[in-house]
C-alpha cells in the first residue's frame, strides 16, 4: 500500500545510500528517532493531520525503515512547525525538527526548484498566494 | 500531571486511584460508579494508560508496572456490574506479564472492554461535561475523536516524596527517581546500600502484590539473620480452653456483608433475622466485614457476654478466612473446632448475582444447615510433633542457591539436590542477565563459592529425589545420586526447579535450519563465541506464546530479546537487527530505561505484529538447512506486509515448567497448572507456599521471572521454610479420621484409599490376632476418603461425622420444604 500519491522528487537523485536516510535526518535535527514508541500522540494532536498523506508518527516509522518515499510525502510541507507534537511527545522527541530535517534534505540538494518563469500566465492568476510562498520556500530553504 | 488531559480542570477526569474509591463499598458512592460532576451513572468511560510513566518528557522514565492490570481490573469490575457502560482503554503496550495476567486481559476483552492502541494527544470538555478524547488508533491508522462521560487516568506510581529525607536519615542511597537503591540489582535486590537495612515492596520500585509479598518475606529472612541468640518462636499464647462438653449449645451467628460483595446481592438482614429464629441460636448479627479487627472483637465480647459456645460465620471461604476466626475463638477461650462457616459469598452472592431472592433463600438454607451441624460440634485436640531442623532444596540454580544461603544466614541447615553435575542451573547456559550487562558467571560463581564454603549447606549433585514420605517437620526422602541411593531427613522443602523452553514442534521452521535458534541457544553461542558474523538478525518474540494452545505470556522474553539484540549489535555493529514483538513487556526496575536505551543507541528496528498474523519463516529452496531465510511479517503499525532477509533468527520461545515437574507433583502431592508451573496457595496472600504445609516454592518453578524477582522470591521462600524450623514443636490438624476398632474388620480398603499414607493396618490393641486400621494423626489431612471408603462405617471424620452431615442435609431439606 502506498499512501504517497505524487512523486515530485526523484528520490534516487538524492543519492542517499541504503540506510543513510535516518543518519542524515538525525545529523540534521539532532533527534533520536529510534526512541519513538509509535504511540500516535503527535499525530492525534497535529492541527493539519487531516490533510496529510502520512501522519507524523508514520513519517518517523518510514525514516526508521529507510523508506525514502517519505521525501515525497505532503506531510513534511504541510507541517506548520507549531511544535504541538514536540510539546506532547512522551519520549521527548522534537518531531517538528524531524520535519524540518526532511525538508532540508530536499532543499539542500536543489532538486525541487520552481522557476517562476516556467509557470504559465493563467496558472499564475489562479494559484493562491500562499502556494507561491510555499514554492519559494523550497527555493530558499 | 500532564495538563492536556484536563485533570483538575474538568470534573469528570479522575485518576485510577479515585476510580478505585468509586468501586469500593466504603468509598464515597458506596461502590456505585458515578460521574463526579452530577452523580449520574456514566454511559461510557475511558482509561488513558502511562500518564507520566514511560515518559522522558513531563514524567518518569520507568514503567509503573501495575497500571495495565489495575486498569483492566477496574474496567472488568465496572463492566461486569454495568454491562451497558461502554469501556475503552487507551494504551501503548499492554503489560500483562505475570502468571495468569494474559488470560485475565483476554477475559476483559471477552467481557467487552475495548482496547485501543494509541496515546491520546489531548482532551476537551463538552457543554454536558462529557470529555472528548483526541487520539490516533495506531492499529487502524485513523485519527479519531471519542466522547466519554468520564475519563480515568492511569497515573505513574511515584516514590514517596519523603524518601530522600528517609534515605538520608537511614544512610542509604536513593536513585534518581526517588526509589531506594539496592546494593546490586541482579545479585542482592533486597539489600539496601547499607548493612542491616533491607528493602521490601515499592520502596525499591513499582511492584504488584505477589512480588511485594515475596520480597517482604525475603526481607524478613534477611532481617532475622543478623540477630544472634534469638529465642525460639513459641507461638501465640491463648487463654485456657473452656470445657463446653456439658453445656447446652449456645450458637452465635455472624453474617458478613463483605462490603458489597454479599450485601448487594442478597438480603443479609433477612438471613440474620431468620437465623435468630433457629433453635439454640443465642445471638445473630450482621456486619460490614466480619473479618475486620472490630468485628472479631465483637465476636469475642459476645462469647463472653452471652456465653456462646458455638460460632458460625456466614461469609466467604474457610480456606482463606477460617483460620482468622478460629484464632478469635481461641482468644475467647473456645476450642477452635467449635466453629463453622457458611460460604454465602461464593455459593450465593457470586453464583446467583442476578437473583436476589434465590440468593437470599440459599443463604438462609446454608446458615440453617450450619446451625444444625453446630449443635453437634465437639472440641477437638491437635497432635503435637517435633520438627527436623533442616530444609531440602530441590534445584541448584540461582533461586535454590539463594534460598540455601538465606537459610544458612538464619542458622538453618539445608541440602541442595541438583540433577546436573554442577550448580548454577539455567544461568550456566546463559551469557548475561537483563536488565544489565552482568555476565551470568559473575552472578553464579561467587554464589557457588559461598555455598561450597558454608558448613550448613550440603550439596548433592547428579541427584534426584526418588521417593518422599512423611509430613511437615518430619520428611524422609530417598535420593538417587548416580548409582547410589541415600536416605535423608528434613523438616521443610523448597521447590526451585525452574523452567524450560517449550517444544515448538517445527513451528517457525525451528530445528530445520541451523540459523534459526532459540534465545537460550543464542546465549550459549554468544557465551562460547560461536557465532558467524550475521548481516540481518531477526528476533521473533512470543514464539508459541499467547495463542490458543498456550494462552500465557512468558514474562521474561521481551527483556531477554532486547538484551540479546544489544549484545549482537555490539558484537556485530554492521548487522541490522529487527525485533518482532506483540506488546513490549519490560516492566521491572531499570527495564524500561534499558529498552529505550537499546533502541536509541543500537538502532534496533521494532516491528509490532498482530496475534492473528504470526510471522512466517521461509527457508531457501536451494539451501534449506544452512542457507539464509526470509521472514514475512505483517507490520501492525504501517499495516503492510514486510519481507526481511535474515541470516540469523532468534526465537523467543515460550516456557513451561521443568522436566521433573510431573514426577515431583505426584511425590509432593502438590498442584501444577496447565503450563507445568506449580500453583501457590493464594496468588496474592501466599505466593510462596503450597497448600500442603511445609513445602514452598521460588523462582521460575512458580512462573518464569527475571533474576531480581527470583532472588526476592528465593529469600522469601527461605523465610517461609524457616518458620516451622524455628519452632521446636508444631501442632497438626484437629480434623482427622478416627477408627472405631470394634467395628473395623481389617479389610484394608481405607489404607489403599488414603492418598497421604496416613493409615496402616496394625494388630487390635486388645485382640492382637486381628488387624485393625490405625491413623497417623500427624499425616492425616482430614480429607475423609477413608471414611467414605469404609464398608463398615468404622471410620468417622472428626468435625464431619456422619451425624453432623446428616443433620445438615435434614436442615437443608426441611428449609426447602418449609418454603
Amino acid at each position: 500500500m502506498n499512501k504517497i500519491s505524487d512523486e515530485n522528487v526523484d528520490v534516487n537523485a538524492l543519492k542517499l545510500k541504503k540506510g543513510d536516510l535516518v543518519k542524515e535526518v538525525e545529523d540534521l535535527c539532532g533527534e533520536n528517532l529510534f526512541g519513538c514508541y509509535q504511540c500516535g500522540t503527535c499525530s492525534a494532536g497535529c492541527p493539519f493531520v487531516e490533510d496529510m498523506d502520512l501522519s507524523p508518527d508514520e513519517v518517523i516509522r518510514y525514516v526508521i525503515l529507510d523508506k525514502k518515499e517519505v521525501l515525497n510525502s505532503k506531510t513534511i510541507w504541510l507541517c506548520a512547525a507549531c511544535y504541538t507534537c514536540a510539546e506532547r511527545c512522551p519520549r521527548d522527541i522534537n518531531i517538528t525538527k524531524i520535519m524540518e530535517a526532511l525538508r532540508q534534505i530536499i532543499l539542500r540538494k536543489n532538486i525541487d526548484r520552481t522557476n517562476l518563469t516556467d509557470i504559465p500566465m493563467e496558472e499564475k492568476g489562479s494559484i493562491p498566494q500562499l502556494a507561491f510562498v510555499c514554492l519559494f520556500r523550497k527555493n530558499v530553504g | 500531571m500532564r495538563k492536556e488531559y484536563g485533570y483538575g480542570k474538568y470534573d469528570n477526569v479522575i485518576t485510577a486511584l479515585q476510580f478505585e474509591r468509586l468501586l469500593s463499598s466504603f468509598g464515597p458512592t458506596e461502590g456505585k460508579v458515578s460521574r463526579p460532576s452530577d452523580g449520574k451513572k456514566p454511559k461510557s468511560i475511558g482509561w488513558i494508560q502511562c500518564v507520566g510513566s514511560r515518559s522522558e518528557q513531563l514524567g518518569f522514565p520507568y514503567c509503573s508496572r501495575v497500571c495495565c492490570m489495575y486498569a483492566t481490573k477496574e474496567a472488568s469490575i465496572a463492566k461486569e456490574a454495568n454491562p451497558d457502560i461502554d469501556i475503552t482503554i487507551y494504551y501503548m503496550d499492554i503489560r500483562a506479564y505475570g502468571k495468569d495476567f494474559q488470560q485475565y486481559y483476554d477475559h476483559a476483552k471477552d467481557l467487552g472492554v475495548k482496547y485501543i492502541r494509541g496515546r491520546p494527544s489531548s482532551v476537551y470538555e463538552n457543554p454536558d461535561e462529557s470529555i472528548t478524547i483526541k487520539y490516533k488508533d495506531t492499529l487502524t491508522g485513523k485519527i479519531e475523536e471519542s466522547t466519554v462521560d468520564m475519563l480515568v487516568l492511569s497515573t505513574a506510581i511515584m516514590p514517596n516524596k519523603d524518601n530522600k529525607r528517609l534515605g538520608e536519615a537511614l544512610g542509604v542511597d536513593v536513585d534518581e527517581n526517588g526509589f531506594f537503591k539496592q546494593d546490586s540489582l541482579l545479585t542482592d535486590p533486597i539489600q539496601s546500600t547499607r548493612d542491616g537495612i533491607f528493602l521490601a515492596g515499592c520502596i525499591q520500585g513499582p511492584k504488584d502484590i505477589p512480588d511485594s509479598v515475596s520480597m517482604a518475606s525475603g526481607a524478613a529472612a534477611k532481617a532475622v539473620a543478623p540477630i544472634k541468640d534469638r529465642e525460639k518462636h513459641i507461638g501465640k499464647e491463648f487463654p485456657p480452653e473452656r470445657d463446653v462438653t456439658n453445656e447446652k449449645p449456645k450458637i452465635g451467628v455472624f453474617v458478613c456483608h463483605c462490603g458489597k460483595n454479599v450485601a448487594n446481592y442478597l438480603d443479609v438482614e433477612k438471613v440474620t433475622e431468620d437465623a435468630k429464629k433457629l433453635p439454640n441460636v443465642e445471638y445473630a448479627d450482621h456486619m460490614m466485614f466480619v473479618c475486620s479487627e472490630d468485628s472479631c472483637k465483637k465476636i469475642k465480647e459476645m462469647i463472653q457476654e452471652k456465653g456462646l459456645n458455638r460460632i458460625i460465620v456466614a461469609a466467604c471461604s474457610p480456606r482463606t478466612h477460617g483460620g482468622l476466626f478460629q484464632d478469635t475463638l481461641m482468644e475467647a477461650g473456645l476450642n477452635k473446632y467449635l466453629f463453622e462457616m457458611a460460604n454465602i459469598r461464593n455459593h450465593c452472592s457470586w453464583v446467583h448475582s442476578d437473583d436476589w431472592n434465590a440468593a437470599t433463600d440459599k443463604a438462609i438454607k446454608l446458615v440453617s444447615a450450619s446451625v444444625a451441624k453446630a449443635r453437634h460440634l465437639e472440641s477437638l485436640t491437635e497432635e503435637e510433633f517435633s520438627i527436623y531442623p533442616s530444609t531440602l532444596i530441590i534445584g541448584g540454580g540461582v533461586s535454590g542457591m539463594k534460598a540455601a544461603l538465606a537459610l544458612a544466614k538464619m542458622g538453618i541447615k539445608s541440602i541442595i539436590i541438583e540433577k546436573e553435575s554442577k550448580l548454577g542451573g539455567r544461568l550456566r547456559h546463559l551469557h548475561s542477565m537483563f536488565p544489565s550487562d552482568m555476565k551470568s558467571e559473575e552472578i553464579i560463581d561467587p554464589l557457588i563459592k559461598e555455598i561450597t564454603k558454608n558448613k550448613l549447606i550440603t550439596v548433592m549433585l547428579d541427584s534426584e529425589l526418588e521417593d518422599l514420605e512423611g509430613y511437615i517437620g518430619n520428611y524422609k526422602g530417598k535420593i538417587k545420586q548416580k548409582e547410589m541411593k541415600k536416605e535423608i531427613e528434613f523438616g521443610t522443602i523448597i521447590v526451585a526447579t525452574g523452567f524450560r523452553e517449550i517444544d515448538l514442534k517445527g513451528k517457525y521452521q525451528y530445528g530445520k535450519n541451523k540459523n534459526i535458534v532459540s534465545q537460550t541457544e543464542l546465549e550459549t553461542k554468544l557465551k562460547n563465541n560461536d557465532l558467524k558474523k550475521p548481516k540481518n538478525v531477526v528476533f521473533i518474540n512470543c514464539a508459541g506464546a499467547m495463542d490458543e494452545e498456550r494462552p500465557y505470556c512468558c514474562r521474561v522474553g521481551c527483556g531477554v530479546s532486547i538484551k540479546n539484540a544489544k549484545l549482537l549489535s555490539q558484537k556485530f555493529p554492521k548487522a541490522k537487527t529487527y525485533l518482532l514483538y506483540r506488546d513490549m513487556r519490560v516492566f521491572g526496575k531499570e527495564e524500561e530505561e534499558y529498552y529505550s536505551d537499546v533502541l536509541k543507541n543500537y538502532h534496533v528496528i521494532t516491528i509490532r505484529y498482530p496475534g492473528d498474523k504470526k510471522p512466517e519463516v521461509v527457508l531457501d529452496k536451494n539451501n534449506p538447512k544452512d542457507g539464509p531465510v526470509t521472514i514475512k511479517v505483517y507490520d501492525d503499525l504501517l499495516k503492510e506486509e514486510m519481507t526481511i532477509p535474515a541470516d540469523l533468527v532468534a526465537l523467543t520461545v515460550n516456557t513451561e515448567g521443568g522436566a521433573e515437574t510431573e514426577k515431583l507433583k505426584n511425590m509432593l502431592k502438590v498442584p501444577v497448572d496447565a503450563a507445568g508451573f506449580f500453583i501457590e496457595t493464594h496468588a496474592k496472600i501466599k505466593p510462596l507456599d503450597f497448600s500442603t504445609s511445609g513445602i514452598y516454592m521460588c523462582g521460575a518453578a512458580h512462573y518464569p521471572k527475571n533474576l531480581v524477582d527470583s532472588i526476592a522470591q528465593a529469600e522469601g521462600a527461605a523465610s517461609r521454610a524457616s518458620i516451622p524450623i524455628s519452632q521446636e514443636k508444631m501442632k497438626g490438624e484437629g480434623i482427622v479420621s478416627e477408627v472405631n476398632e470394634d467395628l473395623c474388620r481389617g479389610c484394608g480398603t481405607c489404607e489403599s484409599a488414603c492418598a497421604y499414607s496416613a493409615i496402616e493396618m496394625k494388630p487390635h490393641p486388645r485382640d492382637p490376632t486381628r488387624l485393625v486400621a490405625e491413623v497417623n494423626r500427624a499425616l492425616c489431612k482430614g480429607c475423609g476418603s477413608c471414611a467414605a471408603a469404609c464398608l463398615n462405617s468404622a471410620i468417622e471424620q472428626k468435625g464431619y461425622k456422619s451425624k453432623q452431615i446428616n443433620v445438615m442435609i435434614t436442615a437443608l431439606i426441611e428449609q426447602g420444604a418449609a418454603k
